[in-house]
């Protein structure tokens, strides 16, 4: 058996992980029952975490799995035990918009691999990634040395949603 | 050390995973020891501690009891209820079970963590991980289509949620007096200084109380309230299907011990005694603390639970926080 094109099985990896995530969203696709959607999209979720991990974006690929993984899908998971528990999805049919749907799908997935196939990516060598610092430090340097007023707005945005979602979940005194 | 094992820095290739995989079935090993010497010293230390006997017929002073009852569960029938939704109902308790021994990956046993990753984000893997745990737990409630099971997944998934926010916010001021998410390196620092139970007491008593409720344990074992729930969401198990949600909460307890020895008692490092059997003890320390709560405290009720989360630990956590933010600074 030859290893060699697996040298670095970093590749394998990558191609086991890749496989993964397919099947899961086509399973997700093709799924009846609500929650078993949910469930692929889960481990579309993880599978996503691996190749970020993969690619030394430790912690990028952590948060994916604490986000995605963790909160999102539970929350969905949440709302879809407290409503019907027999959620089904209707039998798909064709249509003119699906029709239309599918043409335009694949039209953005040759468009973005044209793309990608053109544009020169910069390989760094691997060393000097993030000036030496551990990758959340170097994050984190990133954040508020940078990027620090986008930071502040993204955060003050989630303070508005949380206030937001607070005010709507309030019970009301009127009623 | 000869190169094969350290295999945590540089490519990875095929030696390397064969060192991984011994590694994995290592620990597996040791853990599956702790897990059921676990259960023989829980049920040993609450029956001293209500002046019972406790287990003591299967071998001398009963030490193979636990293996009697494991034996018991491996052998008995496997059974699905009718009106379950079964590819769901077989899959929760391994969607339960893998995370929670997929944390272990991180914690440095340890000086010369061979069998265990030298990870940069070690700390935010732990919490990612076991919130995957809520799934199965979830899922094996649902799945069950049994309303005692539905209510005690549906418990026991808010109950960890919201008492991951606490906990995940006691972490950070380790975080911040060590700089670095890596367990490793927290060890380590922890070693040149003071162990963080000393500067971090606040944070340590807030990891206490959540951990405690992140492990479903009294004050806290809501979720399987015996004379409200039967048996919570894990009703309708049977077999090693339900050894699997018991060994899961079981793993979690060592693996919660261990990140607590990790972080605020100061890993492996101590006088004298080598490495790893001071941070057995260490371990040993928070499991002992886990029988002594079980066997003296009431449960607490369900409507002061969320309460005490959200408007008691998670102020507290923060208030630790800040300190802990601003002393570093200045310091």
């Amino acid at each position: 058996m030859n290893f060699s094109a697996f040298e670095h099985l970093d590749t394998l990896v990558f191609y086991l992980v890749s496989l993964v995530i397919l099947v899961c969203a086509v399973m997700m696709l093709n799924f009846r029952k609500v929650i078993y959607m949910v469930l692929a999209m889960g481990g579309v979720f993880v599978g996503c975490a691996v190749l970020f991990l993969l690619l030394g974006a430790d912690f990028v690929g952590i948060a994916q799995v604490m986000i995605y993984a963790g909160a999102i899908t539970i929350l969905m998971m949440f709302a879809i035990m407290l409503t019907n528990h027999e959620a089904v999805e209707p039998e798909a049919r064709w249509s003119l918009q699906k029709a239309f749907s599918a043409i335009g799908a694949v039209v953005l997935g040759a468009v973005l691999l044209l793309v990608i196939r053109s544009t020169h990516w910069v390989v760094g060598d691997g060393r000097h990634i993030n000036h030496g610092y551990a990758n959340p430090v170097a994050i984190g340097l990133d954040l508020f040395r940078e990027y620090t007023i986008p930071f502040e707005l993204v955060s003050l945005l989630l303070l508005v949603s949380l206030v937001g979602a607070v005010l709507i979940a309030r019970e009301r005194k009127e009623d | 050390m000869p190169a094969l094992w350290l295999w945590q820095h540089g490519p990875v290739t095929w030696p390397h995973v064969l060192v991984m995989i011994l590694g994995a079935i290592v620990t597996l090993a040791v853990t599956l020891g702790v897990v059921t010497y676990t259960i023989y010293a829980e049920r040993k230390v609450i029956g001293w501690m209500q002046g019972r006997i406790g287990p003591n017929r299967v071998g001398p002073f009963g030490l193979l009891q636990s293996f009697a009852d494991i034996f018991k569960l491996l052998i008995k029938e496997d059974i699905v209820p009718e009106k379950a939704d079964r590819s769901l109902f077989l899959l929760a308790p391994i969607i339960a079970f893998v995370p929670s021994f997929m944390t272990l990956a991180v914690i440095p046993f340890t000086m010369r963590h061979i069998f265990t990753a030298d990870f940069g984000v070690g700390l935010l893997y732990y919490l990612a991980l076991s919130a995957i745990t809520i799934h199965g737990v979830m899922l094996g409630g649902w799945a069950s289509n049994n309303k005692y099971a539905l209510i005690g997944g549906m418990r026991s998934a808010a109950q960890m949620l919201s008492y991951e926010v606490p906990l995940g916010m006691s972490l950070v001021g380790v975080a911040l007096m060590s700089g670095s998410l890596n367990l490793n390196h927290i060890v380590l620092a922890q070693s040149r200084t003071v162990w963080y139970v000393v500067p971090q007491i606040v944070g340590f008593c807030v990891f206490l109380v959540a951990a405690t409720a992140e492990l479903n344990r009294t004050p806290f074992d809501l979720p399987e309230a015996e004379s409200e729930l039967v048996a919570g969401y894990h009703v309708e198990y049977t077999g090693f299907r339900f050894a699997f949600f018991m060994l899961t909460e079981y793993v979690y307890v060592f693996a919660m011990g261990c990140l607590a020895a990790t972080l605020f008692l100061g890993g492996w490092s101590g006088p004298f005694l080598p490495g790893w059997l001071w941070f057995a003890i260490k371990v040993f320390a928070f499991i002992f603390f886990q029988f002594w709560l079980r066997a003296t405290m009431p449960r607490i009720r369900v409507d002061q639970l969320m309460s005490f989360s959200w408007k008691v630990l998670l102020p507290i956590a923060m208030l630790n926080l800040v300190g802990t933010a601003i002393v570093t600074t200045l310091w």
